[in-house]
């Protein structure tokens, strides 16, 4: 598949305050990516410097808008936003108040003729189901019309990018995921290539076919969703995406036959399938080993060396918080995630052990 | 702003001597005149304002609806006018004491206590009559903005209505009344056709005093900027409290519920509203109707037609120019993220605070070498010399309107543009639409009533205006404003009335549009 | 949005279009410290007579300052002021030119003349005292206002008043400024109220028994007397005309000068020469209720009905040079405080 946009070292200073930095990324036509991360990270950040409302301070962005079209928008030549051919769905959806359904999404086309206009119009009503509307103002519409609206309007310039900055956040809970899935489809029909900005990872599952983790200015690590959630590389991602909780332990001194400790129990150094960033296993350092609930047994034998902290109902069964007894180790946890059938009452202690044969370990920040 | 530096460096040239003199003699007692007049308009306002507003945004006093605008009618009114036709009225020569010694068969001033009006406490209070609809306006709007779900908040938390009133809705209107306040007393500061009928000096008086009496320019230059240090204070002073105006709320506003009064507290509010209504507004207008009726024939309309369409042109001249300026200021604020940018705005303010005629000195010393500069490269290029084109025009008049009366236009529109949503200057480049097309489809279209609003109360501010179009004016110009003032300093007014009656009719406009607006939202 | 612009091309070209027509042939351009109503009905005579248009701007404030702003640009030819400090004030700042025709020189004695022809005076006021009836006929001296008998009655219009300080000047002149600053602290002290409103208004308060004694211009009692409502205020008081056993009246004047720069400078010579014709000084003076400065011109009947009386002979150039010392014994005493 053809790439669609290039960004290479892209960073942006504001007020000589580093918000992105060294962010490359690259995206094929007709894909959907996820930008994630805390809030703060920079993500929307990212988005404005896309749209061309922020100007970077170094790295370029290549955009192919055809076969043979192509802007680079490089620091000697920062072209103006509205030259770059890419759309963008804001939070607050930023209809214009003062006109018509019609007349937004008419908006971005003044330099068609008016037939041609009328029919671009005419034809996303159709797409978005917007034809009862056309006449109507944005206040006298719903919260996901107005949404749809703004998708029509980011839309019917046909641009060759579309950025969506928290889309869904101001959508009804019950009604998020139907019309998640519904302007995917609108999108995959459409061939368009997209960027969106989230702090809720299931709205990536949902949406997009790549995920990006970003955390202070930089995307830690790109890729297919599953594949992210398989091989996080680094805690900040897993830690994000609440892949499980974390477990403290320490390293053997000796890096060859050693065991990894924690106050639940000892693993072998071979369990562990990621590569840290430096190999050097420094005792100092802070290591904590993220731990799924299914890693976690319950075991009779030994003393108990967890209590209950909190209990949560789910359909699978009851959703445990745990926390050591030993509180004054440099191993000692809390909001260990713990999943069984069996009901127990709160601050009962109980006995655990890890059970698993592969895991991660990361430098805790 | 070139003005206001010409005057500061102009103000370098002072004699101490004058100076010296100056304030071995009258000085303090003038700067203690001025701070009591301002402190005193400002606490009147306060108590004639807020609980104004207080009655009408939170009760169900009779007649609400009509109140509401009927309030604000004070604004028409130039203070000038008010205070003539006050001090007129209450003076021991006036109607009001004259039928009192009739009745009562007092003789003389011994025999019966009257209070003077010509006092500072008696000036104070007819500034503030005209003044206090500033603040009742403001601190309603802040009112009525405020979140309902911070007051059913308080309420839940065991807050009575009126505990909740003095707890949460006053503080949170602080900042509006803070802002209005600083409105008033700039306006009182820089007066001096007022308080002149008051025989109250303030510092004004010892600008006029120490320019036309003793001729020195540069001193009075210096107490004017002594003026403006004040002034500065007070901008400063609101630009604080501004700072914490975020905590508004622009949440839609669901009808509250308003308290109950009981029989005498629904009449202690009507009596204390429609005293407002009735001294700041009709008594005034009632008086000028008997004299326009006594004394109006139809020469004097035809005449009145004149200088009436004066008085229109550079009202509007004026209000186009300080519009257009407020919306360039405040686009360019908006759209460019300098660091610089509040400057201009923070500056332009200035120019409300600067009495009439120091600003049209200010102006003269600018434009006059100016024009020479302009005459003198005419002739060097052979050409016959254009002659006063800048100063000795209409350009000046409105120049210095707008240097004055640009704080209101400024104001206005940027509350217009705060209330646009900041995402709304992003999504038209999103669309492919230049920023400059943006500002056309989206910016001006939805600033339309700020445009409008700004728009009429520079032309309102412009009719009343005396002093700098008295100096500036070309030849045989005349404004209803000064051919006003020229019958009141002759005490005339009787045949000015009707005009003064169409000034006040021009100010009735703004308010009429300001209520109509708020009813249609 | 394409016809605002429109529009507000047009309003600036209009703009522009109204500054440009000021000067013009043909006419005489007026800087006037007196209201338009005053002088307008000999304007017209003039301009009936002569052709040439007069165009008046009034301003009672900051016209000296306006005119030396516009210097050599100056579109004013002539001035006419109500006092004479403001003619002296023009004079020092070299802002008027001298001029001299026969007409001149025949019609305005000496002593209503600037020595060097800059400045003429057109009609004179005497600052007058006003007393109610119910005292009596009194021979008052301005040094009497500082009698104690007097404590309590006595109004008069804000001592800054240039009619009032020229009177203080007067004071100066003749009896030096230990004596006047003394003399001004006891009148403050006899005053019934801080010197407030017009001179008109003072003889009211007397009307109203507020107070028995005030200080006035002689034209206004003239204008009282015509006006219906205020006929009333006028009989209940004597004009008297002070210091008549000894130095006499004080008074001022109304005068015009031709401006340094004045571009008509012939049609303003021919204004002058018609403002001190004697018909001009015959209808200037009865519509202002002053006294004519041309011999032999008699002012109204009415004015002449107050009587003959002696003037203070004391040069207009001496009372405008104490001005300055005038003011500040103002200030001193805190007159209008």
């Amino acid at each position: 598949m053809k790439t669609l946009i290039n960004i290479e070292n892209l960073a942006v200073e504001l007020q000589s305050k580093v918000i992105l930095s060294q962010v490359d990324l690259s995206l094929a036509k007709g894909e959907i990516l996820g930008l994630v991360g805390a809030s703060g990270c920079g993500k929307t950040t990212l988005l404005n410097t896309l749209a061309g409302f922020i100007g970077q301070s170094a790295g370029s962005i290549e955009i192919n808008i055809t076969n043979n079209q192509q802007i680079k928008i490089t620091l000697e030549d920062m072209l103006p936003a509205e030259q770059r051919n890419i759309g963008m769905i804001f939070q607050d959806y930023a209809l214009f108040p003062h006109l018509s359904v019609q007349e937004n999404i008419c908006f971005g086309l003044k330099k068609l003729t008016k037939v041609e206009r009328e029919k671009r119009c005419a034809k996303l009503l159709t797409l978005l189901e917007l034809s009862e509307f056309a006449k109507r103002y944005p206040h006298q519409l719903s919260g996901g019309q107005q949404q749809r609206v703004a998708i029509a309007r980011a839309l019917a310039p046909q641009p060759s990018l579309l950025l969506l900055d928290e889309p869904f956040s101001n959508i009804d809970a019950r009604l998020r995921n139907e019309l998640m899935i519904e302007i995917r489809q609108l999108l995959k029909r459409l061939g368009m290539t997209a960027i969106f900005v989230t702090h809720n990872k299931d709205e990536v599952f949902t949406f997009a076919d790549k995920i990006a983790v970003m955390h202070q200015g930089q995307v830690l690590q790109i890729g297919p969703p599953a594949q992210v959630c398989q091989q996080p590389n680094s805690w900040q991602v897993a830690d994000f995406l609440q892949l499980g909780s974390w477990l403290p332990v320490t390293l053997p001194v000796d890096g060859n036959h050693a065991v990894i400790t924690s106050l639940i129990g000892q693993i072998e150094s071979s369990a562990i399938v990621n590569t840290l960033s430096d190999n050097k296993c420094d005792a100092l350092l802070n290591y904590q080993l993220l731990v799924k609930p299914s890693d976690i047994a319950l075991c009779q034998q030994q003393a108990s060396n967890v209590i209950i902290e909190h209990i949560g109902v789910t359909e699978q069964g009851y959703h445990y918080l745990l926390s050591s007894i030993e509180q004054n180790s440099a191993l000692a946890f809390s909001q260990l995630s713990f999943y069984s059938q069996e009901l127990f009452v709160l601050g009962a202690k109980l006995a655990i052990k890890l059970q698993g044969e592969h895991f991660h370990l990361y430098q805790a920040s | 702003m070139a003005p206001i530096v010409v005057m500061l460096v102009a103000s370098l040239n002072a004699s101490s001597e004058l100076f010296s003199h100056l304030w071995a003699t009258v000085l303090p007692d003038y700067i203690y005149n001025t701070l009591v007049l301002g402190l005193l308009v400002a606490l009147l306002s306060l108590c004639f304002g807020v609980p104004a507003a207080a009655i009408i945004s939170q009760t169900d006093i009779v007649m609400g609806k009509q109140l509401r605008w009927l309030l604000m009618l004070p604004l028409a009114m130039p203070a000038y006018l008010v205070a003539y036709l006050y001090t007129d009225l209450f003076d021991y020569a006036g109607p009001v004491q004259r039928v009192l010694r009739t009745w009562f068969d007092w003789q003389s001033p011994h025999d019966y206590y009257f209070f003077d009006i010509r006092t500072i406490g008696g000036a104070a209070i007819v500034i503030a009559l005209v003044l206090f609809p500033y603040v009742y306006l403001l601190t309603r709007i802040a009112f009525e903005q405020q979140d309902r779900n911070l007051l059913r908040a308080s309420r839940l938390l065991g807050c009575t209505q009126r505990q909740s009133f003095y707890q949460l809705s006053l503080p949170l209107a602080r900042p509006a009344i803070a802002v209005s306040l600083a409105l008033v007393t700039m306006e009182t500061l820089a007066d001096f056709a007022t308080v002149q009928y008051f025989a109250v000096n303030t510092l004004t008086t010892a600008i006029y005093d120490t320019w036309l009496g003793y001729g020195d320019f540069a001193a009075a230059n210096a107490l004017a900027s002594v003026l403006m240090l004040f002034i500065l204070f007070v901008v400063v002073a609101e630009q604080r409290a501004r700072a914490g105006q975020r905590h508004q709320s622009s949440r839609p506003n669901t009808e509250h519920q308003r308290k109950q009064l009981s029989v005498v507290q629904q009449i202690i509010a009507s009596i204390f509203c429609w005293f407002l209504v009735f001294a700041g507004f009709l008594l005034p207008v009632i008086l000028l109707l008997v004299m326009a009726i006594d004394y109006a024939d139809y020469p004097q309309f035809i005449t009145l037609l004149a200088t009436g369409k004066n008085s229109i042109v550079i009202a509007i001249y004026s209000a186009t120019v300080a519009t257009l300026i407020a919306l360039t200021l405040a686009l360019f604020q908006r759209l460019h993220q300098s660091r610089g940018r509040m400057i201009p705005v923070q500056i332009s303010g200035f120019g409300y605070a600067i009495p009439g005629t120091v600003l049209a000195m200010a102006m003269l010393a600018t434009f006059g070498p100016l024009d020479h500069v302009i005459n003198d490269v005419a002739k060097a290029l052979g050409f016959s010399a254009p002659g006063l084109i800048l100063s000795g025009s209409l350009f000046a008049i409105i120049f210095a309107f707008v240097v004055r009366f640009s704080a209101i236009a400024n104001g206005t529109i940027n509350a217009g543009i705060s209330q646009i949503p900041k995402s709304l200057d992003l999504a038209p480049a999103s669309l492919g639409v230049k920023t400059w097309t943006a500002i056309f489809r989206v910016h001006l279209p939805l600033l339309k009533s700020s445009i409008l609003v700004a728009w009429l109360l520079v032309f309102v501010e412009a009719m009343k205006e005396l002093p700098a179009v008295l100096l500036l004016r070309p030849f045989n110009f005349e404004t209803l404003s000064t051919q006003i003032y020229q019958l009141i300093s002759d005490e005339r007014l009787e045949q000015g009335a009707l005009g003064a009656i169409l000034i006040v009719l021009f100010g009735l406009l703004p308010i009429i549009f300001l209520n109509r607006q708020k009813d249609s939202k | 949005m394409l016809n605002k612009i429109w529009f507000l091309a047009l309003v600036f070209i209009a703009l522009l279009g109204a500054s440009v027509n000021v000067i013009a042939s043909d006419e005489v351009n007026v800087y006037s410290y007196r209201q338009p109503f005053l002088v307008k009905p000999l304007f017209d005579e003039f301009t009936k007579a002569t052709g040439i248009n007069v165009n008046v701007v009034f301003a009672k404030k900051g016209m000296a300052e306006r005119l030396s702003r516009e210097g050599e640009y100056s579109p004013a030819d002539i001035l006419l002021t109500t006092d004479i400090s403001r003619l002296i004030e023009l004079k020092d700042q070299d802002l008027l030119q001298p001029a001299q025709s026969a007409e001149l020189t025949a019609a305005i004695p000496a002593q209503f003349k600037a020595a060097d022809d800059t400045w003429y005076a057109l009609t004179t006021r005497v600052r007058n005292i006003y007393s109610a009836k119910r005292l009596g006929k009194i021979d008052f001296n301005y040094e009497d206002l500082a009698d104690e008998k007097y404590q309590g009655k006595i109004c008069t219009r804000s001592g800054k008043h240039p009619y009032n300080v020229a009177l203080v000047a007067s004071m100066i002149a003749a009896h030096g400024e230990a004596y006047t600053l003394t003399w001004l602290e006891k009148v403050k002290a006899n005053l019934v109220r801080k010197p407030q409103g017009s001179d008109r208004a003072q003889v009211q308060a007397i009307h109203q028994n507020l107070c028995d004694v005030s200080l006035g211009n002689s034209y206004y009692f003239g204008n009282m007397l015509k006006d219906e409502q205020q006929k009333v205020w006028a009989d209940a008081v004597y004009i008297n005309f002070p210091n008549q056993s000894n130095r006499g009246a004080h008074v001022n004047i109304s005068g015009m000068a031709m401006a340094k720069y004045a571009p008509n400078k012939a049609h303003a010579l021919a204004l002058m020469n018609f403002l001190v014709s004697a018909p001009a000084q015959k209808m200037y003076a009865e519509t202002n209720m002053e006294y004519p400065v041309r011999p032999g011109v008699q002012p109204s009947k009415l004015v002449a009905s107050w009587g003959e009386f002696k003037t203070d002979d004391l040069s207009l150039e001496t009372i405008a040079k104490q001005r300055r010392a005038a003011l500040i014994l103002l200030d001193k005493a805190q007159f209008d405080l």
